[in-house]
């Protein structure tokens, strides 16, 4: 079915004058310089400023360039012996792969009681060092010494004022030399870093656990039928926008005054963000979903469940998965700054290497989020190719 | 299997805007035929078709499928009449990121206990059923890709396949060739046309080329403004009648 219609042959719009033209591009041009003129002097601009001062950063880059990885630790020869305290039985050894052995007598005791640590088995003439491993993992030193000339050792402790009744006596003799090993830094950044995703996970999860129910009460499809529905959505709506325009930091500042610095400051700044910036996410989701398959599904003569399950869920489950993802990936990012302000996780760390100027143990933290980030961000948008 | 007759009664349908879609329309159809609705945008013949298995609720008068008032049915019961009458949309409307397979056995939900659909379960035979359907109409081989990798032809006939499961008495085709190119319209009619003659499935069909109307309708009733205007034999359609239903400025398009 076409049409034959004829339009007429619109007349040339009226020509401006050429002057015009140029005079308001000049204008604009003039306002611009102005602006970015006034830009320039207000942000203190000092390009030179960046050369002359190189020599203050020189030393700090340095060290971000030699993170704190590795150290030197002396060798150590372990042997530990359960003892059992108040009638229970003496627990059986955690360190077993030691040539040393040690036997305590009695195996036995109670506290305050003197107990013989006999051992063997342990290079000779070398500095040793009693320890007293209780229940919960605290380690005490009991007391110093030297092997013998055979590698025994012999002495006498006190038990402790302890409570529980399976603890451990440890001897620990110092070898020759030393082993190359992770510093204590990466160990501590590596324990910051899993909170810290944690922190993320966490945090997003709590979004998600409210943003889902929440964002159908903020989809206009679904809501704006009745008046009352369409002030909820109002309501939801203007809730998503204003705690999305509150910035993370300023939640932690405030969680961490309410709940105590540390992680859960982290979570839940992190959470109350995230349901806002999820939430919205959702909604419009909801908002976008093709009536058409819901129409159709009903036309099979399927129930409310099963229509929800083959026309509902396959539209919007995916892109919630990959938006819940990439908002885990976005949380574990700003869970590094989170922590300066007291929300827990690897920025707690960092900021206090910063602050007492360890450029390198601070360096080692840098790298490990970047490490982390990146592979973050490589995970949430492998899943996210894969789910949409 | 004997295709269903379609009774409409002083059918009437006012949208809550005020459009009056449908205005006191009544014709029926006999088990068997394909019948064909022609008429312009707007004329109605969406309406007219949801008002059938009550996708839309008419504002007045009647439909009866095999001497049952749909327009009378508790939820329950209408469930169990629309999963004997099969739908084709022109949007082919399948669920886009499931799988063809998927989306062929959901014609089969009206059928099965609901609580099958949290673990998304269907039976070793429906499936195989599902894959026959598929076959039939020439794409089994994309049982497992996912509906939106498919051409527009191909969405199709994964929407015939769907009816197909249902072992429908009626299909309801709304403008099922209207986003399709010529030589894909005539394939997907074909597929419609052949449950038609063979298994007696009565078939109402609507669109707007008349030379498609023409090779594939037994009969034809034609909407304008929401009101039958035409009744007849599709042949029997001339020019001049084309022009009334049409309007003056209408040129008819051959389709080859």
């Amino acid at each position: 079915m076409g049409q034959n219609a004829t339009t007429p042959i619109p007349r040339a719009p009226e020509v401006p004058r050429p002057g015009a033209g140029v005079f308001r591009v000049l204008l604009w041009l003039v306002v611009l310089g102005v602006i970015y003129v006034y830009g320039w002097q207000v942000t203190q601009i000092n390009l030179g400023e960046l050369a002359r001062k190189a020599y203050l950063i020189t030393p700090l880059l340095n060290d971000l360039v030699r993170p704190d990885l590795i150290e030197r630790r002396p060798r150590l020869q372990v042997a530990d012996a359960g003892i059992g305290l108040d009638g229970a039985p003496a627990p059986a050894p955690l360190e077993t792969r030691s040539p040393g052995r040690i036997t305590l007598s009695p195996a036995e005791a109670t506290i305050g009681a003197r107990v013989t640590v006999s051992g063997e088995g342990f290079e000779p003439s070398r500095p040793v060092e009693l320890v007293w491993f209780d229940q919960s993992g605290v380690k005490t030193t009991l007391g110093q010494g030297v092997t013998d000339a055979a590698g025994r050792i012999q002495a006498t402790v006190t038990v402790p004022n302890v409570i529980g009744t399976a603890h451990h006596i440890m001897v620990r003799v110092v070898l020759e030399g030393t082993t190359l090993g992770p510093s204590n830094t990466v160990r501590l950044t590596f324990f910051r870093i899993v909170e810290t995703i944690f922190l993320a996970l966490m945090g997003t999860t709590l979004a998600v656990v409210l943003a889902v129910p929440l964002s159908f009460l903020g989809a206009k499809n679904l809501m704006a039928r009745t008046p009352i529905g369409t002030a909820i959505y109002y309501v939801i709506r203007t809730v998503f926008n204003i705690a999305r325009s509150i910035e993370p930091l300023i939640l932690a500042t405030v969680f961490a005054v309410w709940v105590g610095i540390g992680p859960f400051a982290g979570v839940l700044a992190l959470g109350i963000h995230s349901i806002a910036s999820l939430g919205k996410l959702y909604s419009e989701q909801i908002e976008s979903i093709d009536p058409g398959p819901i129409e159709a599904i009903t036309a099979t003569g399927a129930s409310m469940l099963q229509i929800v399950r083959y026309a509902v869920v396959p539209q919007i489950v995916p892109p919630f998965i990959a938006f819940t993802i990439y908002r885990w990936d976005i949380n574990v990012r700003m869970s590094t700054v989170i922590g300066f302000v007291g929300g827990g996780g690897v920025g707690f760390l960092l900021m206090q290497y910063i602050n007492l100027l360890q450029w390198k143990q601070a360096a080692t933290a840098v790298w490990a989020i970047t490490l982390v980030v990146a592979a973050m961000d490589y995970l949430s948008a492998a899943v996210r190719e894969k789910v949409v | 299997m004997r295709g269903a007759a379609v009774r409409v009664e002083q059918l009437t349908k006012i949208y809550p805007d005020g459009t009056r879609a449908l205005n006191d329309i009544s014709f029926s159809v006999n088990p068997g035929e394909f019948l064909i609705i022609i008429g312009l945008s707007g004329s109605g013949k969406s309406t007219l078709m949801r008002c059938i298995n009550r996708l839309v609720e008419p504002t007045a008068g009647k439909v009866f499928v095999d001497d049952v008032e749909v327009t009378a049915l508790e939820p329950d019961d209408l469930r169990r009449m629309r999963r004997q009458i099969g739908m084709i949309f022109q949007q082919f409307n399948l669920v886009k990121r499931s799988p063809v397979l998927t989306n062929v056995l959901a014609g089969r939900l009206g059928y099965v206990p609901p609580a099958w659909a949290l673990y998304n379960y269907f039976p070793r035979d429906l499936r195989e059923q599902a894959l026959r359907h598929l076959t039939t109409v020439g794409i089994p081989e994309k049982a497992h890709t996912r509906a939106d990798q498919l051409s527009g032809g191909q969405q199709q006939r994964v929407g015939i396949a769907r009816a197909l499961m249902q072992d429908p008495k009626l299909i309801l085709a709304d403008e099922p060739v209207a986003s399709l190119d010529p030589a894909t319209s005539h394939s997907v009619l074909r597929y419609v046309e052949d449950l038609n003659r063979r298994e007696g499935t009565t078939v109402m069909c609507s669109m707007h080329f008349l030379s498609l109307a023409r090779r594939y309708g037994t009969r034809l009733i034609a909407l304008k403004g929401g009101e039958i205007v035409y009744e007849g034999l599709p042949v029997e359609i001339d020019e001049r009648r084309f022009k009334e239903i049409f309007g003056e400025e209408a040129v008819e398009v051959e389709i080859a």
